[in-house]
């Protein structure tokens, strides 16, 4: 839990009851997450209910670790929480070619992006 | 659990490394769209697998600060950069990084040339391609890059630039040179 100030007064390992990979262990760092059932959510835990409320538009694990000021690792096990849970959605990572690396047409559409800047 | 298959924005990324003082937080300052965030991967949870909080002590957690930024490409991609020591024993952390990165920037400092070997070696044995930026430090301007090309025994077809990591346009012309090499690199069976 995060108090406004922004100290952590329960530690975390207590919300996550200290799992640190039980579930969602492959999601990449930069996964995005999108809530879906933001009334249920009420009923949440603060450290759910800040990700609901960071996952009101697309957020990665690692945006969600740091305004949460706990490691990527937890971050993803608190949301892998909610998704089993049907509270929010991971987003399907993008399309790679064989050896794993983003596929050819998606680094010519991120090319052109950033010649475009 | 199985991510969803609904068209939502698409993540890419690219790690930036290099040793310390090199310019990566720079770097990530110059081109992100929020102010750089640190965040932290703990070396417990990332390098072996914990199932009980038992086993995990809090004190003998150690953590890794990381810079991450963020770009808005298009209408559906964001681009993650992540500013990460280049070093041995953050290798566990690379692991996670450069999995399905598009690449990596890897900044050098020519008065502290070493310290780029490991990230070097890292992204030929892992086959992630890199580009090697020498960052423009003072006392570094008589060397040319082909120098460096051959002082850091690098193959051919692997871009060297020189960039000042306070200047936005060369920071963007690195990644810009970095995703021009990824796609040659991915027309190339491996
Ligand atoms: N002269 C010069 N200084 C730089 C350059 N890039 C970064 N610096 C400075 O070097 C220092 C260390 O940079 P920083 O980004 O914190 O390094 P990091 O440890 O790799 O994150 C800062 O004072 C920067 O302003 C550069 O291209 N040229
Ligand atoms: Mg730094």
């Amino acid at each position: 839990m995060t108090r406004p100030d922004g100290g952590r007064v329960v530690p975390v390992y207590a919300v996550t009851k200290g799992r640190t990979r039980s579930g969602g262990r492959d999601l990449p760092v930069e996964s995005l997450v999108t809530a879906t059932d933001l009334r249920g959510a009420l009923e949440l835990q603060s450290e759910y209910r800040a990700i609901m409320a960071l996952a009101v538009r697309p957020v990665s694990l690692v945006e969600i670790g740091a305004a949460l000021r706990v490691p990527v690792g937890v971050a993803r096990v608190l949301v892998s929480d909610l998704a089993d849970s049907g509270y929010l959605t991971v987003h399907a990572p993008p399309p790679t070619s064989a050896n794993g690396a983003p596929a050819p047409a998606l680094l010519n559409r991120l090319l052109e992006g950033l010649r475009a800047r | 659990m199985r991510a969803d298959t609904d068209a939502g924005p698409i993540p890419l990324k690219i790690v930036v490394a290099g040793g310390f003082g090199v310019g990566k937080t720079t770097l990530v300052r110059a081109l992100s769209e929020i102010p750089p965030l640190l965040t932290e991967e703990s070396m417990t949870s990332a390098s072996v697998g914990v199932d009980d909080v038992a086993a995990v002590p809090d004190k003998a957690t150690t953590t890794v600060a990381m810079d991450f930024g963020r770009i808005t490409v298009d209408e559906s991609i964001v681009l993650y950069l992540f500013g990460t020591p280049g070093q041995d024993r953050f290798w566990f952390m690379w692991d996670e990084l450069a999995r399905g990165a598009v690449g990596a920037v890897v900044l050098v400092d020519l008065r502290r040339v070493d310290e780029c070997f490991a990230a070097i070696d890292y992204c030929e044995s892992r086959r992630l391609p890199f580009v090697v930026a020498v960052n423009q430090f003072p006392e570094t301007d008589g060397f040319g890059l082909e120098t460096v090309r051959d002082a850091l025994a690098l193959a051919s077809d692997v871009p060297v630039v020189r960039m000042d990591a306070r200047r936005d346009e060369s920071c963007l012309a690195t990644l810009i040179t970095l995703v021009e090499h990824a796609l040659a690199r991915s027309a190339v069976p491996h």
